[in-house]
């Protein structure tokens, strides 16, 4: 919104283009809101005109998948083999050979310190007694990255030798970024059947797109004239590429191997949803469901253990060119197997260790003193920010004010009230000069009081194409009503406002929250030195694993879900606030410091509109990544879109799944393309 | 290598035009304006094409050093890359060894830089994954050339731009004058008779610079290839060039020798160039001589025709005898030699 302010011109006499899409939006808005009495089908979009595209989608769907069926079986039925293998080898492994390995490999990568986290790590997996349902979820990984490297892999260079298929390749990358996880997990189940299979070629086309991209992005990088050396060598083209191009973009294709496999392991834990398959995220959810919170927390822990280790251990190999000495490697390997088979007949089974389970009692136990002892301000603290903030946001001031709970009744002189107020605000801020600003204030007073999932139709249509005209032009503002005017038709409406309100309340508290701590840790070092590597923590850990503190302590519903979305979607925005800010060139800082300006002053008037292109763009990060934690959050209790993607995988539902899906990746692609759109103009404002 | 004149490189009207399908703009545009070059730029332009290489006519000799010339943006690295065909060149004619290689195919290009070409970088475009010696290898690796006669010749090449020792080097651990060392033995590994630099010295700084410029001349002195070389720098080119070719907007507005280039610009664009080049150092005595047995006194300091002006004027003035200096107030304080004078204003080869 602030955007759309800063749009406006100094001549507060002509109405600048924001100002004037902000008047035809509160007039639409004010016109509905007059109108609705009279009218009724301009409040709700008729049930009647609903088109049952749901079920068209269905049948063509089914249709089309029972054509590929007989060829997916046939895949399933022969990725079954190196599965079992990769089950076999890791199980039948002694674990202290396991342990060797993967500390002698730390070692190798990042000297001693990788080599502690290796050891500890896993050594923490053998005493949480989940050692053989961690091996199960590593042998999934262990076979879907390898087939989501050679696929990402293959279409990244595909999409580089051929410049034709490029746009195309990056179109299908960037719509398979936002469509959520369980949208495609219901086809699949069409396809595969139950069964782990599901969950590892899940995992797999999950992991491509990160490998592709970064693929992509790495030989588009290489240096022109290294390209140019390697063709005056006179090699062929396969040697230019796989002798020059390839070594060369070496770093950004192992960052794109991280992102891979950190994808595949997320989506093999989420996958768990639909394949019990005794591995740990299949643990988690279990445990979950049967309120074991010690065990379910432990559980998490082996999930985020296992994250932390792959996820540094592999960023070291984008990151660092030095390697460690062998002969130590050597030495651990040895060891391990003298260890091995010294205490072969003493060696306790793997999942006997489970040393950690007193301490999961215990903790469970604690959980629930604590719970009891603190309940009622737990309670408190949910049910006020349900009853005073989330309630009224999702369906209005006029409704959720009620005797019950604020204590009195909402009365059409409290609406005029209310939108006196904010007309009164937005006068101001028209006086001083910020017409765009004034006329925001209302438009925002006017949905406080009606609520997000009332909104009128036209309202909202209006509004987004007004923000995408401002935001990209005419062209933007098309795409952006034809895009919700499939939602609108298909019966799917008032499903993705909801989705929409709590996505845009996280988002809101996120930006609020992660702001305030980004700027916090833009301007002194010792809290970024705090916040850092919690952020960190936060984007290692596997969505899923989000939702057992927030279950622990507020039991399932919207609350929960909110706060898991926004401990999750909070991280971009702190990281790209504190890192636009800190970002500003020298010698901008140098001129405001000569010129004599405060520290305070130089945030405000120098770093922050330099920093604000990168604020969007976290921005935009954040919003997608709540609605990626839309979907999970379902689990725990969301309506909305991502509940009835929930639902239909449950029941198989193609139709209303894919269907789902696509709307809610209609809304976040909606969202990407205004903020990027604001991005955009800011920076060229600065000409960056 | 054939010994008759035929060039080492011949271009004939040679044209790059950036744009959807720009060979059919070009041949539109040039049989609109009836072949005149200008008035076709100026149409491929009002089109929204880029025509960054305009008519471009020249030829290498063998053995010769062809410098081309010109302020960034004025086409001259488009017209490197036609002639080596990193771009395909839009229109006329380019013969290296008397072929033509606008369309040849993809194998006898290749064929060709396996044995005739070797080019240097402005950036260097050095491998980052590869040793030195890897590096300077690796146009015989592409070739097939076996590992043992591969570090062979490498270790020659590498000698014979003094990075001995430094061949198991990464390029990140190099300076950036070693770096071009290396850019310029890789670019010699396969001997080839055709050597094309692009900006080889711009991107170091000037004592390094001075210091490849002169290895160049010693290397080239030796091997006399036919090359090309491309810079911004007229001084580089003065000092370098057997002849120069000056670029402005894509189109070549004067070929010549350095002497040329500096006592008879073509237009006030080339004279602009050459105002702060010392004349002294590039004209000859043959440039201001007047023909004949004219009137003349009676000393004879020796002069010949090929002699610059700065030495001329040397041996001039070693015909005075020291003159007296005085201080502020008149009084004598000193003497100076005159032909100290003018040594004193000769600026030493940069």
């Amino acid at each position: 919104m602030s955007a759309v302010a800063d749009v406006a011109a100094p001549h507060a006499t002509r109405l600048t283009v924001g100002a004037k899409a902000a008047l035809i939006t509160a007039l639409v808005g004010a016109l509905c809101l007059a109108l609705e009495p009279v009218v009724p089908w301009l409040g709700a979009w008729p049930k009647t005109w609903v088109l049952p595209m749901t079920d068209w989608v269905g049948t063509a769907l089914t249709w089309l998948l029972g054509w590929i069926k007989p060829v997916a079986r046939l895949f399933s039925d022969v990725m079954v083999y190196p599965m079992d293998w990769a089950n076999t080898a890791l199980n039948a492994t002694p674990w202290p050979m396991v342990i060797g390995i993967v500390t002698a490999l730390g070692w190798y990568l990042g000297g001693l310190s990788m080599a502690a986290l290796g050891f500890f790590g896993l050594g923490l997996v053998l005493a949480s007694g989940y050692w053989h349902e961690g091996m199960n979820t590593l042998a999934l990984v262990a076979v879907s990255v390898p087939v989501a490297l050679v696929v990402g892999g293959g279409i990244g260079i595909l999409a580089n030798e051929v410049p034709r298929v490029k746009g195309a390749v990056q179109a299908v990358l960037d719509i398979m970024q936002t469509v959520p996880t369980f949208a495609y997990l219901t086809p699949l189940l069409l396809l595969f059947g139950f069964g782990p299979v599901v969950g590892l070629i899940a995992s797999a086309i999950y992991a491509a797109p990160p490998m592709a991209r970064n693929v992509m992005l790495g030989l588009e990088r290489v240096e022109a004239e290294i390209k140019e050396a390697a063709i005056m060598s006179g090699g062929s083209r396969m040697q230019q590429l796989f002798q020059v191009e390839i070594p060369s973009a070496s770093r950004q294709i192992m960052v794109g191997f991280n992102q891979c496999l950190m994808a595949a392991l997320s989506m093999v834990i989420i996958a768990a949803v639909i394949g019990g398959f005794n591995d740990i995220g299949w643990e988690v959810l279990l445990t979950m469901r049967k309120a074991q919170f010690g065990p379910s927390l432990l559980a998490g822990m082996v999930i985020v253990i296992f994250a932390v280790v792959i996820d540094r251990m592999s960023a070291v190999l984008a990151t660092e060119r030095k390697r460690y000495d062998l002969r130590v490697v050597w030495a651990v390997l040895a060891f391990a197997v003298a260890f091995t088979v010294l205490f072969w007949s003493s060696l306790p089974g793997a999942s006997e260790v489970a040393m950690l389970d007193g301490v999961a009692d215990s903790m469970d136990r604690g959980l629930t003193r604590f719970t009891q002892a603190n309940g009622m301000a737990l309670e408190a603290l949910k049910n006020n920010t349900l009853f005073y903030i989330l309630l009224p946001l999702r369906i209005g001031l006029d409704q959720a004010v009620l005797p019950f709970t604020w204590g009195f009744m909402w009365s059409p002189a409290m609406s005029a009230l209310v939108f006196g107020l904010g007309g009164a605000l937005g006068l101001l801020l028209a006086w001083r000069g910020n017409v765009t600003g004034g006329i925001v204030v209302l438009i925002a007073f006017g949905m406080i009081e009606t609520g997000v999932t009332n909104l009128p139709w036209p309202f909202v249509l209006t509004g987004a194409a007004a923000l995408g005209y401002v935001a990209g032009g005419r062209r933007l503002a098309i795409l952006v009503v034809v895009l919700l005017c499939t939602i609108l038709v298909s019966g799917l409406w008032d499903r993705a406002l909801l989705s929409l309100y709590l996505c845009g309340a996280s988002v809101f508290a996120c930006a609020v929250v992660g702001g305030a701590i980004g700027v916090a840790s833009a301007i002194w070092a010792p809290v970024w030195r705090v916040v850092r590597p919690i952020c960190d923590m936060l984007q290692t850990i596997p969505l899923f694993v989000f939702l057992i503190p927030v279950l622990m302590l507020f039991q399932i519903g919207e609350f929960s879900a909110f706060l898991a979305i926004c401990a999750y979607a909070i991280v971009p925005m702190i990281r790209y606030t504190r890192h636009g800010l800190v970002d500003t060139p020298d010698e901008m800082m140098e001129a405001a410091i000569s010129s004599g300006a405060t520290e305070w002053q130089i945030l405000r008037d120098v770093r922050a509109p330099y920093a604000a292109p990168t604020i969007l763009l976290g921005l935009n990060q954040t919003i997608l990544y709540a609605f990626s934690m839309l979907v999970i959050a379902a689990l725990i209790g969301t309506t909305g879109l991502g509940q009835s993607i929930y639902l239909a995988l449950g029941q198989a539902d193609v139709g209303l799944g894919i269907s789902a899906g696509a709307a809610m990746a209609i809304l976040a692609l909606i969202a990407d393309r205004l903020v990027q759109g604001f991005a955009e103009e800011r920076r060229k404002a600065l000409g960056l | 290598m054939s010994t008759s004149d035929t060039p080492a490189i011949a271009c004939q009207s040679l044209w790059q035009v950036f744009g959807p399908s720009a060979d059919k703009a070009l041949t539109e545009a040039l049989a609109r304006s009836g072949g005149n070059a200008d008035a076709a730029a100026e149409d491929l332009r009002a089109r929204g094409y880029i025509p960054a290489v305009q008519d471009a006519s020249f030829e290498v000799r063998e053995g010769e050093l062809f410098v081309i010339m010109g302020l960034s943006g004025s086409g001259k690295s488009t017209l490197i890359r036609c002639i080596s065909q990193l771009l395909p060149g839009t229109g006329g004619e380019i013969r290296i060894d008397g072929e033509n290689v606008i369309g040849a195919s993809k194998q006898k290009l290749t064929e060709l830089r396996r044995r005739k070409l070797g080019m240097v970088f402005q950036h260097f475009g050095l491998f980052p994954h590869m040793t030195v010696a890897e590096n300077v290898a690796y146009p015989l690796k592409v070739q097939g050339v076996g590992r043992k006669e591969r570090r062979a010749r490498a270790q020659e090449v590498i000698s014979l731009v003094g990075l001995d020792g430094r061949e198991d080097s990464f390029p990140r651990q190099l300076s950036g004058g070693q770096r071009q060392r290396v850019g310029i033995a890789r670019s010699l590994a396969v001997n080839p008779d055709i050597w094309f630099l692009d900006e080889p010295f711009s991107a170091l700084d000037p004592l390094i610079r001075r210091q490849l410029q002169d290895e160049f001349l010693r290397i080239q002195a030796t091997l006399r290839k036919s090359i090309v070389f491309i810079t911004h720098d007229i001084a580089e080119a003065l000092k370098l060039a057997d002849r120069i070719a000056i670029m402005r907007d894509g189109k070549i507005v004067q070929i010549g020798t350095p002497t040329e280039i500096v006592l008879q610009p073509v237009d006030d664009y080339v004279r602009e160039f050459s105002k702060d080049v010392a004349k002294g150092r590039h004209a000859r005595v043959a440039s201001v001589m007047q023909a004949g047995d004219g009137e003349r006194g009676p000393d004879d300091p020796g002069l010949t025709t090929n002699m610059t002006l700065d030495a001329a004027l040397a041996r001039c003035m070693e015909l005075y005898q020291p003159v007296p200096v005085r201080d502020a107030g008149g009084a004598i304080v000193g003497t100076v030699n005159p032909s100290d004078l003018a040594a004193a204003l000769q600026v030493d080869e940069a």
